[in-house]
């Protein structure tokens, strides 16, 4: 473990700002709430947020993404790959929002082998912070992501007046190589452990079980229909719940031409389950046709499906859909609560 | 190759309105160049002079609401092989439709003071679809000016073309916005047809549904969600029936 002073780590990062290829990105405000942005000075950093509109798994795999371009004037109808290939310096990732892109790293890369998420991930860094503050929608600490252990290059930790920089790759020491560090002392590194304990005792909310047992309890629960039409009665199926999901990653895919069948692209837009036309399918027929169904089949693939075939229970209990629900049926950490108590009722 | 394609012949109409949707298309600038390479324009009064009776596709803006218009729309219909109705009057009945719930002397009386007798116009504005089929439409007020040239490209095409059914939260979201209701603000966005981009929430005020419902909108949800939201029953009606009025009494008569 490394300690910079807090002056000496925002010189640190103004550095990366001049001098690195990479695009240097973080946790910032925008006015009226937290968000992952450019910044152009240290000083727009604010690792103090609870929780950021969208994860950055945006820069990975961005909300809208053109991915070819084709153009059959030519003699060898041309087909051009035209993702971004960007990579970035990320400051200020939570560790609920690492744990989450270590999930979309085993589906997009090892499953399916995605290259526009790969070329923008493999060259990026991720510089996780240690939560200050807790949003009262989160659940992350009896999720088990309020802290990791893995998903960083490297994890800062603010100390009274200094931060506190666990290496977690090569990636991120070699981002340190020319900074002034100080080998952390041995109280400092027991003042990260309490740093990270005392956040878990911040949560307002958490499920009342652990989450190992989620995958079971959603298979009892599929046929609490009490429970799932009482939520999904005032479920405006907006996708909203979604498209905030730091693991969700279905998309859609659209081939756009330029008002001619000559030329045009292909693109690529987060789509999200709870949306009406998300399981229809060619013919008229639609899986998922009730908004109960719908509803019901977000809170499964987070807690079930997803571990079924990945091993990952891919809510890691952020609160970015509790937040962003207008109507207030999103919250997953109620909903499995309240499933809870109706199975073992 | 385009070239050997027949081009189609497009009009455009305009009915009780503001004409803001065929500005729209004026507006389309360096792509119009691209619109008129792939169809030919008989007749555009905003745009042209020139006038023919014989086209293929007739693009119609603004609601009907008097014997005149419906008759006009008929014979437009009659000469046309495909009708897209364009802009929120003429697929929702949009703003004029606002009358529909209201005093109908009143209203004349309101509009054209001492002239109100002279006025033929019907109680209700319609939408064109009430007055005669209608094969396609693009809502907003006014139009988007890319899903315009999208559903023309597939006319030209011969593909389907269809709007999104999604509603414009989802664009809200994925602009990062920062949602209406979150800053103390109300907003029609949870049940409005998407495809706008969110563009009056991401300049920072609210959606009023110009797009109208999305197909199957859970209403009683988006009314608990206005009134938990400090409006009463008389003030959602209200807001709603700026852009919803016909599609709701509408889907009241079925």
């Amino acid at each position: 473990m490394k300690i910079l002073a807090k002056y000496e780590f925002d010189e640190l990062v103004n550095k990366w700002i001049a001098e690195d290829p990479r695009e240097v990105v973080g946790a910032t405000h925008d006015g009226t709430k937290f968000v992952f942005d450019d910044i152009d000075d240290a000083e727009e950093l604010r690792l103090d947020y609870d929780l950021t509109m969208l994860s950055p798994k945006k820069y990975f795999f961005p909300q809208r993404e053109r991915l070819v371009q084709y153009d059959t004037n030519e003699n060898d109808y041309a087909m051009v790959q035209d993702w971004s290939e960007e990579s970035r310096i990320i400051v200020g990732i939570h560790p609920y929002d690492l744990v989450a892109i270590e999930q979309l790293d085993d589906i997009f890369i090892d499953a399916q082998g995605d290259e526009p998420y790969r070329r923008k991930r493999e060259n990026s860094v991720l510089i996780g912070v240690t939560m200050q503050s807790v949003s009262e929608h989160s659940f992350a600490a009896s999720m088990g992501t309020a802290r990791t252990e893995t998903g960083y290059d490297l994890l800062v930790t603010e100390l009274e007046d200094t931060y506190a920089i666990e290496i977690g790759s090569e990636k991120g020491s070699g981002l340190l190589e020319e900074a002034p560090t100080k080998e952390a002392s041995l109280e400092e590194v027991e003042a990260v452990e309490e740093q990270k304990a005392a956040v878990e005792s911040k949560f307002e909310k958490g499920i009342e079980f652990s989450p190992k047992q989620l995958p079971s309890l959603l298979k009892e629960g599929y046929d609490a229909v009490e429970v799932w039409d009482e939520y999904a009665d005032g479920c405006l199926s907006c996708g909203t719940c979604n498209v905030v999901c730091p693991t969700c990653y279905c998309f859609n895919v659209d081939v756009v031409d330029y008002m001619t069948d000559e030329v045009g692209e292909t693109r690529r837009r987060w789509d999200g389950c709870l949306l009406e036309e998300f399981a229809a399918v060619a013919g008229g027929e639609n899986f998922r046709e009730e908004r109960v169904a719908r509803h019901r089949h977000r809170l499964m693939r987070k807690g079930n499906y997803l571990y079924e075939r990945f091993g990952d229970i891919a809510c890691v209990g952020c609160g970015r859909c509790t937040k962003q629900c207008v109507a207030d049926v999103a919250d997953p950490s109620e909903i499995y609560n309240e499933l809870w108590r109706s199975v073992n009722a | 190759m385009s070239q050997t394609k027949m081009k189609p012949r497009v009009a455009f109409f305009d009915f009780t309105g503001c004409e803001g949707d065929q500005l729209q298309i004026i507006n389309l600038e360096e792509k119009l160049l691209k619109l008129v390479e792939i169809v030919d324009i008989v007749s555009f009064r905003e745009a042209t002079s020139a006038h023919s009776d014989d086209y293929q596709i007739a693009f119609v803006e603004g609601s009907i609401s008097r014997d005149h218009d419906a008759e006009r729309l008929e014979e437009i219909r009659s000469n046309a092989d495909t009708l897209v109705a364009l802009g929120s009057c003429a697929t929702i009945g949009g703003i004029n439709a606002v009358r529909n719930s209201q005093d109908f002397d009143t209203v004349q009386k309101r509009a054209y003071g001492d002239d109100a007798d002279r006025i033929d116009s019907w109680e209700d504005a319609k939408p064109a679809a009430e007055v005669v089929e209608v094969e396609y439409e693009i809502p907003g007020c006014p139009i988007d000016k890319d899903e315009f040239l999208r559903v023309v490209t597939d006319l030209v095409q011969g593909r389907e073309p269809s709007l999104p059914k999604y509603p414009v939260c989802l664009e809200c979201k994925l602009n990062e916005n920062t949602c209406a209701f979150l800053r103390e603000d109300i907003c029609l966005g949870p049940v409005t047809r998407g495809g706008c981009d969110a563009v009056c929430v991401s300049e920072g005020t609210r959606c009023w549904g110009c797009r109208g419902l999305i197909d199957n909108p859970n209403e009683n949800a988006a009314f608990d969600v206005l009134e938990e939201h400090g409006l009463s029953v008389e003030e959602v009606t209200e807001f709603y029936n700026m852009y919803f009025g016909w599609q709701q009494t509408a889907e009241v008569e079925q």
